[in-house]
């Protein structure tokens, strides 16, 4: 059975001995739909679980400001990462709400914000910069042992940002966003010039395939990425280059070539060349991509490829699907659905960060 | 004619009422502000090249003034990153610094011990790694023991004439480029056009602002600053020619220069800013450390601290006041940048 190292074992220790096994469950925390970190009016950082009601299952606290973060696939465990260059992540036991694990990174590496879990949940994979070699990595972590550390990959490229895995599978999805930083000078980006950013896709540890985008865009940072059902995955870009580029949304599938989703030239001005966030809708048919510089909520239909609406919500960065359509949430304190039907919560003293994490 | 045009195109489309007239804090910016820094560092950078073409001895004394002297004039424009010094990456080709990893004297190493001919002219140099173009290059060259005295003599005084031609030839491009159209382009916004608003206009111009107190925070202060546990002396900006504090001084005036031309007309904001990077230039003083070689000592790594979080300061005035002062919005996310 699953070990938990915290207090539950005395009560589940009562319960073994009445020969009752309950495997806690995201029910167990209050059935969130999503997770998303948060900041406090009064400078705290915390996790939320929000229910599909969009109201607050769970807040708990964290150390720094969060990024984005891990959903166990069956423990009600997430795993919250420090903004990037952190060099730690935390582990919440979301029922408990306490933490049960830390993960720092080893010396000469940090976070960048994101990671995965494998199919089973026993690894979890975590996007790092090797930053004395100025090489992307995936820490892999054993999420059965503590959390320990027990080895690393080849990201495939330089500044891992997002990670997904495969539907069916544990094929890894990564963004690699081509840009060098050194935490020895802040978030400076030390390669612009001749930055490639790519997609590679990593199984066992090995990189099975790389795509890049054609030169003209080579300054278009590939950062965040969804993956739909049947695998299509989604990716939303950063324009590194003085003028506005042709597109910062694209999708692709194995075997084939990026296939840019190009948006009429004012639309993709609106993003004002920064994608925050990107999600598929439940039934992939449809794409969403968030802009907080823009303030914009863009639309866009998965199998044509083409732009289809946009909404415009001040500093909406988180996006993840929910019903029909998709919710967003904002650094307002906004929680929005788009294109499922009416609602919005407003959450006055929550300050939402980057990222909207689904839980189905 | 124009004119007409527009009252027309007003009359029909009210929403474009804010791309009717330039606001006047525009070219008051761009003519007082941007264009003497965009001007004075192609001036510098010329005569820098025909000092090397005069002399290129690393330690001739004209040379190194004429360093010094564009050295200054590129650190008080550096701020000034959109349109023309993006053009073919022209700001990086004068600047490559940070450098995490020693691109910059490895390359001019290999460059030096190989002879590569492709030092031979500007021309050809304009295709090398920008690692070894720049003023921070040119420091190597001109400053570090190593360097000075590695290989071929010849080739090292071709290779300085080289670098500060490829040096004038950029910042001459940067200008040209300011007065033979990005100037009009910033003052003429409209819906086809590269900005659509003057509002678009001031936000780059705002962006400018708090990147660049950013960079010289984070990046010229935060780079020697390291951690309490692991300070980085060594890593300070152009420390060979004893620049660090300069950097930040100049940067800090220029800076300064262009947030109180933003703040006019709000004499509130405008004192607050001139108290506050007052405190910082007092407190860089007051620290006495061109180098930046006091990190690793507590008591003198406190004054270098404190000169960062006075810089801190100002970039949080101009997020949350300056900013919304100029219908900026400035938001949790849209700032975060990942």
């Amino acid at each position: 059975m699953t070990t938990h190292r915290t207090g539950r074992r005395g009560f589940l220790g009562g319960l073994l001995a009445a020969g009752i096994v309950p495997k806690p469950s995201w029910a167990d925390a209050g059935a969130p739909r999503y997770l998303s970190a948060a900041a406090l009016s009064d400078g705290r950082y915390v996790l939320c679980g929000i229910r599909a009601d969009l109201d607050l299952a769970f807040q708990l606290p964290l150390p720094e400001r969060g990024h984005a973060a891990a959903a166990h696939p069956a423990r009600p465990e997430a795993v919250a990462f420090a903004r990037r260059p952190g060099t730690f992540a935390l582990v919440i036991d979301c029922a408990l709400g306490m933490r049960i694990a830390t993960l720092t990174a080893p010396e000469g590496r940090h976070f960048y914000g994101h990671g995965a879990f494998s199919a089973d949940g026993t690894r979890l994979f975590t996007t790092e910069n090797d930053y004395e070699a100025g090489e992307g990595r995936i820490g892999i972590w054993d999420a059965e042992k503590g959390y320990r550390r027990i080895g690393e990959w080849a990201s495939g490229g330089i500044g891992p940002h997002e990670i997904r895995r495969l539907p069916g599978s544990d094929v890894l999805v990564v963004a690699n966003g081509g840009i060098d930083t050194h935490p020895d000078s802040g978030r400076a980006k030390l390669n612009i010039p001749t930055m490639r950013p790519n997609l590679s896709y990593i199984s066992d540890g090995a990189i099975v395939e790389t795509v890049e985008l054609d030169a003209a865009l080579h300054k278009n940072s590939i950062r965040h990425l969804d993956v739909s059902r049947s695998g299509q995955v989604a990716i939303g870009m950063q324009w590194q280059g003085d003028r506005d580029p042709s597109a910062l949304v694209a999708t692709h599938e194995r075997g084939a070539s990026i296939r840019l989703l190009e948006a009429p030239e004012d639309r993709v001005r609106a993003m004002n060349g920064y994608v925050g966030s990107i999600a598929f809708s439940e039934d992939g048919t449809r794409i969403a991509a968030t802009s907080p510089r823009g303030g914009q909520v863009q639309i866009f239909d998965a199998r044509d490829g083409r732009f289809a609406s946009a909404q415009s919500i001040a500093d909406a960065c988180g996006i993840a699907r929910g019903g029909a359509g998709f919710t967003a949430t904002s650094g307002t304190g906004a929680v929005a659905r788009i294109g499922s039907g009416p609602g919005a919560a407003a959450h006055d003293g929550l300050r939402w960060d980057n990222h909207l994490v689904s839980l189905s | 004619m124009i004119r007409t045009l527009f009252a027309a195109a007003l009359t029909c489309l009210p929403m474009l009422a804010g791309a009717e007239e330039p606001d006047p804090l525009l070219p008051r910016v761009i003519d007082t502000h941007v264009l003497p820094r965009i001007d004075a560092l192609a001036l510098e950078s010329r005569d820098l090249a025909e000092a090397a073409e005069a002399d290129c001895a690393p330690d001739a004394f004209a040379l190194r003034e004429a360093y010094h002297e564009a050295f200054d004039a590129w650190v008080k424009a550096s701020h000034l990153r959109f349109g023309p010094t993006e053009e073919g990456d022209r700001a990086f080709a004068l600047a490559f610094w940070p450098d995490s990893r020693g691109a910059t004297p490895r390359t001019l190493g290999q460059l030096i011990e190989s002879r590569d001919p492709v030092a031979q002219s500007a021309d050809t140099y304009a295709d090398m790694s920008i690692a070894a173009r720049g003023f921070y290059a040119l420091e190597y060259l001109l400053y570090d023991d190593t360097l000075m005295a590695a290989g071929d003599p010849d080739y090292r005084c071709m290779l300085v004439r080289t670098v500060t031609a490829d040096i004038a030839q950029t910042a001459a491009d940067i200008a040209a480029d300011w007065h033979d159209g990005f100037r009009d382009t910033m003052l003429t916004p409209g819906p086809e056009a590269r900005y659509r608003s003057g509002e678009e206009t001031v936000q780059e111009l705002f962006k400018t602002l708090t990147a660049g107190l950013q960079f010289t925070s984070e990046t010229r202060l935060g780079r020697p600053l390291g951690s309490f546990d692991r300070p980085r002396p060594t890593r300070a900006e152009a420390r060979r020619s004893m620049r660090s504090a300069r950097h930040v001084r100049l940067s800090l005036t220029s800076l300064r220069d262009l947030a109180l031309m933003l703040s006019a007309g709000n004499e509130t904001l405008r004192t607050r800013f001139e108290e506050e990077f007052q405190t910082a230039l007092d407190r860089l003083d007051a620290a006495d450390d061109p180098v930046f070689a006091g990190v690793a000592d507590p008591q003198s790594r406190l004054r270098l601290e404190i000169v960062q979080q006075a810089i801190d300061a100002i970039r949080e005035t101009a997020e949350q006041d300056l900013g919304p002062s100029l219908g900026v919005a400035a938001g949790f996310n849209s700032l975060d940048g990942d």
